[in-house]
């Protein structure tokens, strides 16, 4: 099993392993299936070159993956050791084509020793491209064990 | 081979098997809500309900697409501590599509739609075997440099009535069924 995560073992400004991924089209299809969010924008290339919805002619990724993959950098740190989420907010800022890479990481900002089990911290996330431009923030409360 | 075609490789579950995947249905127009007949304040019980399987929660965290065995191997989840296979933190989305699909909330599935961001609080994890039910209001809507955003508040219940996630769903909307129409036919119509 992996390094055990506890509440007692982390610190602020502490920063998580980052998560890669390539979104080409197949990805986008079986997150479409996944979340049965089939919406054309996503999914059908033929539609979007003409209805260009962020004013591109291609497909772009969901963004509520681009969500998931903020949400992997959490649960690959923080679930094998039986934390969990309480709370996560985001803006995602930017388009991302279809065959696009991005990069996925955060930093612990907050420690909340709240007790009774309830002990939490906070994390910044970011989702960025291969460029460099950020495509996603999101702050996160997870649950850590003692 | 067409898109749905295409797709239809990754829909191995019995939801997504029988769930509709294709927005672009001009018939399915009078199902779909529109941001400027939209009532805020409105609530609802949905009448869908989701019963949790395991190849639900699979079928989600193949989609991500993400490999932790904590979303697959039930003994290795309870060895980290969980109830069994995890559902993950976006596992909400297939519950809201899936049971949202027509009538209140449905403006979810409206073509032409951007996500600007989303708000998600956790209270009882979702596990297999729960039965979820889900209860809609329409919280707010607003302009914001041209842009027509809608947010609903969503509270995903257990059979036993047990809170299990508050999901504030938010979108960019087309602002009319006009425009909603010229979408479905493959036209822009945004404004911003």
């Amino acid at each position: 099993m992996e390094k055990r995560i506890t509440f007692e073992s982390v610190n602020c400004g502490d920063i998580l392993p980052e998560v890669r991924q390539l979104v080409d089209q197949e990805v986008i299809w079986q997150h479409a299936a996944g979340s049965m969010d089939y919406n054309p924008v996503h999914n059908n290339p033929e539609w979007c070159k003409t209805a260009q919805v962020f004013g591109l002619p291609v497909t772009v990724m969901h963004g509520n993956q681009t969500m998931s993959l903020m949400c992997k950098v959490v649960t690959d740190w923080a679930y094998p050791s039986g934390g969990r989420m309480k709370r996560i907010e985001s803006k995602l800022v930017r388009p991302v084509p279809v065959d696009a890479t991005c990069v996925y990481g955060a930093t612990v900002t907050e420690k909340h020793p709240v007790g009774k089990g309830q002990d939490f911290v906070t994390l910044d996330i970011w989702a960025r491209d291969e460029q460099g431009n950020t495509v996603g923030v999101a702050e996160a409360d997870v649950y850590l064990p003692l | 081979m067409g898109y749905l075609e295409e797709m239809a490789k990754y829909q191995k579950s019995a939801k997504q098997k029988e769930f509709g995947a294709d927005f672009l249905v001009k018939e399915d127009i009078d199902q779909y809500e529109f941001w400027d007949e939209i009532e805020i304040g409105k609530e609802s019980v949905l009448p869908d309900k989701f019963e949790v399987k395991a190849e639900d929660l699979i079928a989600y965290a193949e989609g991500v697409p993400d490999s932790n065995p904590i979303f697959y191997d039930d003994a290795y989840a309870r060895k980290c501590g969980h109830d069994g296979i995890v559902a993950h933190p976006m596992f909400g989305t297939q519950v809201g599509f899936f049971v949202m699909r027509k009538g209140h909330g449905s403006w979810i599935r409206t073509p032409g739609a951007r996500n600007p961001g989303q708000i998600i609080e956790y209270f009882d994890p979702i596990k297999v075997g729960d039965i979820l039910t889900m209860k809609i209001k329409g919280h707010d809507k607003w302009i914001k440099r041209g842009k027509y955003y809608m947010r609903y508040m969503t509270e995903t219940y257990d059979q036993h009535g047990n809170l299990k996630i508050r999901y504030y769903v938010t979108l960019i909307l087309p602002r009319t069924r006009e425009d909603v129409l010229k979408f479905l036919k493959g036209e822009h119509a945004l404004q911003a």
